[in-house]
């Protein structure tokens, strides 16, 4: 059995008085599409801020592909091959949908501003805008090359999203609330996106969700927090029978009334 | 498409019209048009610096005027060649740039603002107590600019043909060459890592930060950029006026590039240029106004005109037409184009955009 | 020692002018996060009214004072709503950009009306002193610091005590909540740019009070408070009064003590030198806070 790519170990945040989460512990192995699941405040997204450098754990450590992730800044990231999306979106709104993707590829690139200016990059742009362009196609957003990423709908903001992560050639993906504010249609689609990247690119996929249905379609794995504690770690058809996690999301009536 | 054949129709036009405007001017209109293009060259820099990479900088008259008394210090004082102070004042404001940018790494938006404007008054207060450099209080004089057989000292004029070139006219040409070499290049750099690294920085730091965008390296090359072509624009605009006091390198100058960036149109190509033909050529197109009074006399200054209009100008673009002029002219045209299809439509059913448009 | 307590005085009486000048600052970005580059140009309009009512119209100085800060609070609503209420959403920079075009145009606007020269402004002060064991209290300083004092005391309890103080701190926050819990923000707003135009006018008073005048340099020297507000962080209106006297009392100081080889006039950037070497080490402000980011 090979090393898993990712390994967490007893993770805590506290912000003051308020544990966010605390003795998370799980693995990732590779190629794994593993999620983490629980009610509003569970503590899903302080998690994933914490993986993706930008809160720092109080407690715990994180091996990433045996490496002490924890010494890692935001900034090395990407060149580790870790990709994340953003809750709140984290696209650049005033700028096209290849700009957006295009900076995907800053890590890979090599130019700095001065041969930019002075127009000797020409070849490695074209290069790694080829590059761009088959992450859109693969999300299916190739035609919307050059318009103005503010002027999307949400749903289509959300896969520029998603191709600029790809562009990033990243081992792993995190991705935040993918389908969060979608209808049940552009949930459907992005959910076979999700799987579809999953599936043909290899990629090992960390995603933190609310929506169960699309959880339990796509996820290998699955890890339950409720209140910043972990409460159950397993396969989807596991974890949908573990009397916590029905208890956590459904509380206390439902046992009485069985 | 259509939109950059326009583009590729308009831009050898302008070229010529630009080439071609000295010899339809006035000598003072000329004198305008040179000080419009000089300025349009520091304008493109600030809007690298604030179009590009988002930072407030009030401080750009700081980096004309390290520009200006680098030109000054070599050319006067050492005797050198225009063709080495120019380049070296850009090269000079550049330094400075990369000292000064280091501080957009710890302080935002209004910290970073005040600092910027902190900035410009301790040049100035260096300067006006450096009377070696800067002649102190009253001020000093600037070379002209002379590069082998081009002499643009006061008086000289220069012979092509049939057409005499007069010293404004000098100055223009090659304020010209400059802000095309200028443009050229922030035109490239947009289009390019590094110019999409600023944008990035621009919109969401720390988003760009995680896809590996070093934040730091951004801002302080956008600080050097526009640094060094403020520096550049500054030497020539001090040896264009062959005189000039520290005090000149004031708030005031930097307001007025930040109005030309802003009615221009932030982050365009074209807006530093249009927005410096608005801004820099005020003051003596309200001279000209029927109901302004010649200097001296009673009633309201140019000066003071020249002020109000220039807030105006910032507060009814930035409330109105936040894309500058660049903008207004999108919009004339989107105006036009009303009856056409819209570039894109957004995904409603069931298929990916790609299956709905094949 | 004499002239280290009286310039000690002096420093704290444009400190506490500073403070004025930096409260209303402070006041506007609590309230919207926008900072008010225009707060000078206010000041120096409140400056300038004072005089025009007191000495050409005649009216008797309160009055005036009182009418000036009317005519700024209002015109300060007026501004929000003409202006600023248009580009909501917009990122800081545009706020910022207009409150600077605002503040050109106003400071211009000022000089074209009422000349450049200087004007008496009308108070009943003028130099008259009183003696504090050996140091020299000029009225005028006096009230300035006293008037702070209570502005001050009044700002904080209208803050901390009173439900409009509370609409403000809940709109900084979140607009839209506060709108949706039935705030009106729109009311919260008008009265945010009255209370710092008042502000304004009084720290103009001061500012423009013997030995200055309402002159054009009041402007510049009103931009002196920037450190001011600056270094005490924008959010705090303690942190504003700090930077106000510190920065008052350090311009006082080097005018009094800095060596020759720092320059002649030194004193109008030591704010801004002394400003800058405390930021490099806190850059929110010797009690700012740094702002939340959502991610």
């Amino acid at each position: 059995m090979s090393e898993p790519l990712l390994s967490v170990r007893d993770l805590t945040l506290r912000f003051g008085a308020v544990t966010a989460f605390a003795g998370v512990s799980f693995d990732v192995a590779r190629g794994e599409l593993f999620a983490v699941i629980g009610p509003n405040g569970a503590g899903k997204s302080s998690l994933f801020n914490a993986l993706s450098r930008v809160y720092e754990p109080c407690d715990g450590a994180v091996t990433f592909d045996g490496r002490d992730f924890l010494r890692l800044r935001p900034r090395q990231l990407a060149g580790i091959g870790i990709a994340r999306s953003f809750q709140n979106l984290g696209v650049f709104p005033a700028l096209t949908v290849l700009e957006n993707v295009m900076v995907g590829r800053h890590h890979l690139m090599r130019a700095g501003a001065l041969r930019g200016g002075l127009g000797l990059a020409r070849a490695e742009e074209l290069r790694h805008r080829h590059a761009a362009l088959e992450a859109m196609e693969f999300v299916g957003i190739r035609s919307l090359a050059d318009a103005a990423v503010q002027t999307l709908p949400y749903g289509l903001q959300k896969r520029v999203e998603l191709a600029r992560c790809l562009a990033m050639e990243p081992r792993v993906m995190l991705l935040d609330e993918p389908v969060a504010g979608m209808n049940a249609a552009e949930r459907a689609e992005i959910a076979e996106l999700v799987a579809r990247v999953h599936a043909e690119r290899e990629l090992t996929l960390l995603i933190v969700e609310h929506d169960m249905a699309m959880v339990m379609k796509v996820a290998e794995r699955i890890l339950v927090l409720d209140f910043g504690e972990p409460i159950a770690i397993g396969t989807p058809a596991e974890v949908q029978r573990d009397e916590r996690v029905i208890r956590a999301y459904l509380g206390e009536e439902l046992e009485v009334a069985a | 498409m259509s939109r950059s054949l326009a583009r590729r129709g308009a831009l050898p036009a302008f070229a010529a019209l630009a080439v071609a405007l000295p010899f339809g001017l006035s000598a003072s209109n000329l004198t305008t048009a040179t000080f419009v293009v000089i300025a349009a060259i520091g304008a493109t820099g600030l809007n690298v610096l604030v179009g590009y990479a988002g930072q407030i900088s009030l401080g750009h008259a700081f980096f004309l005027a390290a520009g200006a008394y680098t030109g000054a210090v070599l050319g006067e004082d050492h005797g050198v060649s225009a063709a080495l102070w120019i380049p070296a004042a850009g090269v000079v404001a550049a330094i400075f740039g990369a000292l000064v940018g280091p501080m957009a790494l710890r302080l935002k938006g209004l910290y970073l603002a005040i600092v910027t404007l902190g900035i410009v008054f301790i040049g100035q207060h260096v300067l006006l107590n450096s009377a070696g450099i800067s002649g102190g209080p009253q001020g000093r004089t600037f070379p002209p600019v002379v590069i082998g057989p081009f002499d643009f000292s006061p008086g000289q004029t220069l012979q092509l043909g049939g057409l005499t070139i007069d010293r404004s006219g000098l100055y223009y040409y090659l304020g010209l060459v400059i802000l095309a070499a200028a443009t050229a290049f922030a035109w490239s750099l947009r289009r390019t890592r590094g110019g999409r690294a600023m944008l990035a920085v621009r919109e969401r730091e720390a988003a760009a930060s995680l896809m590996g965008v070093d934040v730091g390296r951004a801002k302080v090359g956008a600080f050097v950029v526009s640094a060094a072509l403020a520096g550049v624009s500054g030497a020539l605009y001090a040896s264009y006026l062959s005189f000039a006091q520290p005090t000149q390198f004031n708030l005031d100058m930097s307001i007025q590039f930040i109005a030309a960036i802003i009615v221009g149109g932030m982050g365009t190509a074209a807006g530093p240029l249009l927005g410096s033909a608005v801004v820099f050529a005020l003051p003596s197109v309200l001279k000209s106004l029927p109901f302004v009074p010649e200097e001296g006399t009673g009633g309201i200054s140019v000066g003071d005109l020249t002020s109000i209009s220039y807030g105006l100008l910032i507060v009814v673009f930035l409330v109105l037409e936040p894309r500058g002029l660049v903008g207004l002219a999108d919009r004339l045209r989107s105006l036009g184009r009303r009856s056409a299809a819209p570039d894109f439509t957004p995904a409603i059913s069931l298929n990916t955009p790609e299956e709905a448009h094949p | 020692m004499t002239q280290f307590l009286q310039l000690l005085f002096e420093g704290v009486s444009l400190g506490a002018t500073y403070a004025l000048v930096a409260l209303g600052f402070v006041v506007i970005y609590r309230a919207s996060g926008v900072i008010n580059f225009a707060q000078g140009a206010m000041l120096l309009l409140g400056a300038y009214l004072i005089s025009w009512m007191a000495v050409d119209v005649g009216l008797p100085f309160g009055v005036a004072v009182l009418a000036a800060m009317g005519a700024l609070g209002a015109f300060g609503a007026g501004f929000h709503r003409v202006a600023l209420r248009r580009v909501v959403g917009q990122p800081t920079f545009v706020l910022v950009m207009i409150t600077i075009g605002a503040s050109i145009a106003v400071s211009a606007a000022v000089e074209a009306v009422f000349g450049d020269n200087q004007r008496l402004l009308g108070d009943p002060w003028g130099s008259s002193t009183f003696h504090v064991g050996a140091i020299t209290v000029t009225w005028v300083k006096f009230w300035g610091i006293v008037v702070a004092a209570v502005a001050l005391a009044v700002y904080f309890s209208f803050d901390r005590f009173t439900r409009w103080g509370l609409a403000m701190r809940a709109t900084a926050g979140d607009e839209e909540a506060t709108l949706s819990a039935g705030v009106p923000v729109g009311r919260v707003h008008a009265l945010t740019w009255a209370l710092a135009g008042a502000m304004a006018t009084l720290g103009g008073l001061f500012l423009a009070g013997f030995p200055s005048a309402p002159a054009h340099g009041l402007g510049d020297a009103a931009l002196r408070a920037f450190p001011a507000v600056v270094l005490g962080g924008l959010s705090s209106s303690v942190g504003a009064v700090a930077g106000g006297v510190l920065i008052g009392v350090v311009e006082v100081m080097t005018s009094g003590y800095a060596p020759s080889w720092l320059g002649t006039n030194f004193y109008a950037v030591a704010p801004y030198v002394v400003m800058i070497a405390i930021l490099l080490v806190r850059p929110y402000g010797l009690l700012g806070v740094k702002p939340a980011e959502r991610l």
